[in-house]
């Protein structure tokens, strides 16, 4: 994990929460006290209400492909040997979209509206990232 | 004056203005401006009957104005529907010949006032009407991006103030970053509904000769990359008669010029603003 290649998460006072859950595998996102609206990106004033009035909230880590992009090109080196890798912007149960990668199956079987649940992924002793794969079938 | 000037393809530094606009994306390899677009287009697919089925007649139209126009970067470069889809995939389902140039140059437009303009010694073109919409919210939020986007809006606060219909529009410049950019402007705009732009777009319609000129210069795609100065400078040398080999008219067989509608957009298709400019 030490030869990690690709950017690293930028920590600050409204994403630390978020990547602290991500590394204890729970999906958090700010819920606003007010109007109930659960958002990201994460920031100090709910988009929804303007409420500053903010929790924190474990969600289910459940959602759908809202829409995706099949990256062919390497736009950072880093990328270079997942070619051709998917970028999904994914909708979860509780509202937020998330752009995110998905794995763990062809880039040419994912679909929008597909449901996918999150898999984490360590990449660094500090930071976990949150990828998507397929719903298994029950 | 109103001016645009980059070394975009000389150095690296549009390409690190949009590989750094978004941070927290790019931990998992997703960089704009390709990459938003590239997500707007696909869920467009899945909204409406849209894709490279469209999107090609855009690139290879756009292609048929710069093989007119000396000045454009791919002047010398016929391109085929087959050259279309052989183009390689970027960030799918956005292929190459989707994507805008990145180039050297720039263009500069003198604005002033009706009255001082008459003195010059080119025609003036009169603006008619503009406006604006910006939908702002980012790529991950949005819900403008199968459209309306903010063109609606913008259009309609131009034509209102143009005091003219749509059906006036002689011909447009559409800001187009990307092949989608101009099937949902035009969408938005009201030329066709959402997803008849295929049927829309084939026969030629916005090819030298067509009903519906878009892009005479080869627009962004095959002109240059000047950000909105590509579509505002190229209106202006139309209404003058500047145009040479690619002028609307008899020369090209299309209607002659009275009034061109103009577009351009911001971000992953957050702003947008409109421009009706007419001959005196």
């Amino acid at each position: 994990m030490v030869d990690y290649k690709k950017p690293l998460p930028c920590v600050n006072d409204d994403t630390r929460e978020f990547w602290l859950g991500c590394k204890a595998r729970e999906l958090r996102f700010q819920k606003c006290r007010d109007c109930g609206h659960v958002r990201w990106p994460a920031s100090p004033v709910c988009p929804s209400c303007h409420s500053m009035d903010t929790d924190w909230v474990v969600t289910s880590g459940k959602g759908k492909v809202f829409t995706f992009a099949v990256y062919h090109v390497a736009f950072h080196p880093g990328f270079r040997d997942d070619l051709p890798y998917v970028v999904a912007d994914v909708e979860l149960e509780e509202g937020p979209r998330l752009v995110t990668n998905i794995i763990g199956c062809a880039a040419d079987e994912v679909r929008c509206d597909m449901p996918v649940v999150v898999a984490w992924e360590d990449i660094t002793e500090e930071f976990t990232l949150p990828k998507f794969r397929p719903t298994p079938s029950p | 004056m109103l001016s645009y000037g980059h070394n975009a393809l000389s150095t690296d530094s549009m390409r690190r203005t949009l590989l750094e606009l978004s941070p927290q994306d790019a931990v998992f390899g997703h960089f704009e401006a390709v990459g938003g677009y590239a997500l707007a287009a696909r869920r467009a697919m899945h909204a409406f009957r849209t894709g490279p089925e469209t999107w090609k007649h855009i690139a290879v139209g756009q292609r048929k104005w710069a093989n007119l126009n000396p000045d454009a970067f791919a002047f010398k470069e016929p391109l085929t529907f087959d050259d279309y889809y052989r183009s390689g995939w970027v960030a799918e389902p956005l292929r190459r010949a989707d994507c805008c140039l990145i180039t050297d140059g720039g263009r500069a437009v003198i604005i002033t006032s009706a009255e001082r303009a008459r003195d010059l010694k080119q025609p003036a073109v009169l603006i008619m009407g503009m406006g604006q919409h910006n939908p702002s919210c980012d790529v991950h939020q949005a819900e403008h991006l199968t459209g309306p986007t903010g063109a609606k809006k913008s259009a309609e606060t131009a034509l209102r103030m143009a005091g003219i219909a749509l059906e006036d529009i002689d011909a447009c410049e559409i800001y187009d970053c990307f092949t989608y950019t101009v099937e949902i402007t035009l969408q938005d705009y009201g030329f066709f509904g959402p997803g008849e732009g295929e049927d829309w777009f084939k026969e030629g319609t916005i090819e030298p000769g067509g009903r519906m000129p878009v892009n005479t210069s080869g627009g962004q795609l095959s002109d240059a990359y000047y950000m909105g100065l590509t579509p505002l400078s190229e209106a202006s040398l139309q209404l003058m008669g500047r145009c040479g080999e690619r002028q609307l008219g008899p020369k090209t067989k299309t209607k002659p010029p009275q009034i061109i509608l103009c577009s351009d957009n911001g971000a992953i298709l957050q702003t947008h603003s409109s421009v009706i400019l007419r001959r005196p």
